[in-house]
């Protein structure tokens, strides 16, 4: 019984939810209207790209990768939007053009991880640098804006009630991915690809197909979320989303994703996106600097990858069966 | 036993007979229940690998322990500890360079050794405990990846040590290297000392009589099953530099046993037949269909299943639950329209295996993990089960587990001979493979060496086999 208790706060969605709640608890008591749902929306509107890359970003990590190209994806997209419609090409098209870009780039990555065997920290860092070079190659460093009134609309005005575009798209985009990742096959196969890719490749799982397909998944939408990014700020130039895929994979691995693939969950991540976001406005509003932030964030991150370890030594230590491997995951038999 | 310096003593002994145990005791990796050991005639405990080196025991492997880029020179000084904390390159060149002469071998000692042959790797490794003044030298296999030649000039090396008084404990499964070289032979059987003889007193017959004769009376009982129609037909199935002509045909219902000692390269022939390391030459016919398998997936295909010796690596994913496991290599036949996993399906599956093969877990969402290695072993059974496979390829099944799981695995076993599967059992463990088989195949060093009906088999006679000290011609079938 008492093992039971132990165990359920152990669950490290458990943690973030305290987390969570400490956090809107003192900053909702020490800054009044925080709470107000209007401040929630705008506070979750200022980094709803990011979140939504976080998603795609999920099955990357569970499937054992790493994709760090994702933010010069995203600037890559959105210069070539502005890119084309500099050269005459409507929006709409341009957006098209970008989602399919964004594609190949992801396809791109997954070739030389899954079907050469390279380490995705490698192939995805020359991405990192390769695609924003290509970004800035389009427009240097100019700054272009000057979208038609519709595209800026959708990015900076509510559409339904009091939700942007994005915020709703992100919505949609969460159940879809929780839905896939808990409760479809491809999910089952990211899970067992990352956790290892040796006996699902002994049990006759095709490991590059499910690789390729994340990482596509994770250049799609990456561009999606660079295009959105667009509209939201009116404006892009060749270092726009810079760094962003520190902020990302930081919020995926704070969800309780490992590191080393083959765990974490769904609800664990949008736990983390609500922690972070609401840790760096709290902190905001309590006049920290963005280094402070930072710094709190960079404590939660390595606390979430040293807890489940240590949990973990300490369980093995103790006798609780199991090796330490498997005591880090014990979310996964609940599939 | 005893090693006498400058002897060179050969050990032999079935798999598992506790070779490899004894020299892990000498050269300090495990502690032994008990015995003693004395070096020298002075009771020594050798508590560590740095203890042996100090005591002037070293080991050399089939597949030597270098350190592959650093150079020769380097290698063969690893392990001093006495020469202060600055490297003096010089010095070290000329004191390698010395001791790979007593050898009588040339090599370029600022080479790195990544680049030598294993036959070279190992005149490193052998010069290396020259040079920590070794007393006593364990040879593991040390032939067994070397070409005639090689042999030849290693054999030339042991006998210049043996010259310098160095005790040499030489294991090999090879007979004629034994015969060649031993001047006294050790067996051991069951983890026991059997005997030892002067070489002279010895003939490949003798030595395999003694290496035989483990007990056979807790082994299993096959039911007799009426043999089906022929389901696969292999025809000198070959992967270039593993093995070669491998040629066998297999009925439903009956169970082909694949013998041989360690490196015989069974478990070679059944990744071949899955398609993870494809034959690149030779034809499979299953029910008399030629089929081309290059990955699982074709293998799945045409009803071939196979499970892996190395359980814990490759068998289950441990996080995951029974009935994900089971499902794992026919996730789609679990799937909706809509792509996602019906879990009611899966579990009523999974469910099925539990009761039939009875799998000791509290559900079938337990994590396959937690269970005992039996258990595990039966999950992964019933993954492969669920496949409904022509052909069960099952290798080492019963490796690692107790006697009662054996013997359940073993039960398993005869049941899918009853249900018309045709299964090939690949064992390590000769008194397993002749209870359970209705014909062996007996490999040795990727050749195939003998097919026996199983009335007509005895384990000296596999075991001969597998040495290759064929008493009776090959039978081809």
């Amino acid at each position: 019984m008492a093992r039971d208790i132990f165990r359920r706060l152990v669950r490290w969605e458990g943690l973030l939810l305290a987390i969570l709640a400490v956090i809107v608890v003192v900053t909702g008591i020490a800054v009044p209207g925080y709470l107000n749902p209007q401040n929630q929306i705008n506070l979750l509107e200022l980094s709803i790209e990011k979140a939504i890359v976080v998603l795609a970003m999920t099955f990357v990590i569970v499937s054992g990768e790493i994709d760090l190209s994702i933010a010069s994806v995203m600037g890559l997209s959105a210069v070539l939007v502005a890119w084309l419609k500099e050269q005459g090409v409507p929006v709409e098209v341009g957006i098209i053009a970008a989602l399919l870009v964004g594609a190949l780039c992801g396809l791109f990555n997954g070739y030389w991880v899954a079907v050469i065997g390279l380490p995705s920290l490698a192939v995805t860092l020359a991405g990192l640098i390769g695609y924003r070079g290509a970004a800035l190659l389009l427009v240097g460093d100019r700054s272009i804006g000057g979208f038609p009134e519709w595209f800026n609309r959708l990015g900076q005005q509510p559409l339904l009630g009091p939700f942007p575009l994005a915020l709703m798209v992100f919505a949609v985009l969460l159940v879809g991915a929780t839905v896939l990742l808990q409760f479809s096959g491809f999910g089952r196969y990211a899970y067992v690809v990352g956790s290892s890719p040796e006996v699902a490749r002994f049990s006759g799982v095709r490991v590059r197909r499910v690789k390729l397909a994340v990482f596509a998944m994770s250049g799609v939408v990456s561009a999606f979320a660079g295009v959105l990014l667009l509209a939201r700020l009116g404006a892009v130039r060749g270092s726009t989303a810079e760094g962003f895929e520190l902020d990302i994979i930081t919020m995926v691995l704070l969800g309780g994703v490992s590191i080393f693939g083959g765990s974490g969950t769904m609800a664990g991540v949008i736990l983390s996106i609500l922690v972070v976001l609401n840790l760096r406005n709290g902190l905001a509003l309590a006049n920290a600097t963005g280094n402070t932030q930072a710094g709190v964030i960079g404590a939660l991150l390595i606390l979430s990858v040293l807890v489940p370890n240590l949990v973990a030594a300490a369980r093995s230590r103790l006798g609780r069966g199991g090796s330490a491997e498997a005591a880090v995951i014990p979310k996964l038999s609940d599939l | 036993m005893a090693l006498q310096a400058g002897e060179i003593h050969a050990l032999l002994g079935e798999n598992g007979a506790g070779k490899s145990t004894l020299i892990k005791i000498m050269t300090g990796v495990v502690q032994p229940d008990g015995g003693d050991v004395f070096v020298d005639g002075r009771q020594v405990r050798v508590g560590s690998a740095l203890e042996a080196q100090a005591l002037g025991i070293a080991a050399v492997y089939q597949e030597p322990m270098i350190f592959p880029d650093l150079s020769v020179a380097e290698n063969i000084f690893i392990s001093h500890r006495d020469r202060g904390r600055i490297v003096d390159r010089g010095a070290m060149r000329r004191d390698a360079e010395a001791v790979l002469d007593r050898l009588g071998v040339r090599l370029d000692v600022g080479e790195p050794a990544r680049g030598l042959t294993v036959a070279a790797q190992q005149t490193v490794e052998i010069a290396k405990a020259l040079s920590l003044r070794v007393r006593v030298l364990i040879m593991d296999e040390p032939t067994a990846s070397l070409s005639a030649h090689e042999v030849r000039r290693l054999f030339g090396i042991v006998k210049a040590l043996r010259g310098e008084g160095v005790a040499i404990l030489f294991i090999s499964h090879r007979m004629e290297d034994v015969f060649q070289i031993a001047d006294r032979v050790t067996v051991l059987r069951d983890g026991r000392w059997i005997s030892t003889r002067p070489r002279s007193e010895v003939t490949p017959a003798s030595a395999i009589r003694d290496m035989v004769g483990r007990t056979m009376g807790d082994f299993f009982r096959r039911t007799p099953t009426r043999p089906g129609d022929v389901v696969l037909e292999v025809r000198g199935l070959a992967r270039e530099g593993v093995f070669a002509g491998v040629s066998f045909t297999l009925r439903a219902g009956e169970v082909l046993g694949l013998a041989g000692l360690v490196g015989a390269r069974r478990t070679d022939v059944g990744l071949a037949l899955f398609g993870i390391a494809p034959a690149d030459a030779g034809e499979v016919l299953v029910d008399s269909r030629p089929v081309t398998i290059r990955s699982p997936q074709d293998a799945l295909r045409v009803g071939i299943a196979y499970t892996t010796e190395d359980r814990r690596q490759l068998g289950l994913v441990f996080p995951l639950s029974i009935a994900a496991n089971v499902t794992l290599p026919t996730l789609r036949r679990y799937l909706s329209r809509f792509g996602l996993v019906r879990r009611a399906a899966e579990d009523a599956v999974a469910q099925g295996f539990k009761e039939r093969l009875s799998i000791r877990a509290p559900s079938v969402r337990t994590a396959a993990g937690s269970l005992s290695g039996g258990n595990q072993q039966k999950v992964v059974l019933s993954k492969w089960l669920n496949t409904r496979p022509r052909v069960f390829i099952l290798d080492e099944p019963t490796r690692g587990l107790d006697v009662g799981a054996k013997a359940e695995v073993h039960q398993i076993i005869d049941e899918l001979a009853h249900d018309g599967i045709a299964v090939i059992l690949i064992s390590s463990e000769l008194p397993e493979v002749l209870a359970m088989s209705d014909r062996i195949l007996v490999m040795r060093e990727g050749r195939q060496m003998a097919v026996f009906d199983s009335a007509e088999a005895t384990q000296e006679r596999v075991l001969a086999a597998a040495m290759g000290q064929l008493a009776t011609p090959a039978v081809v079938v």
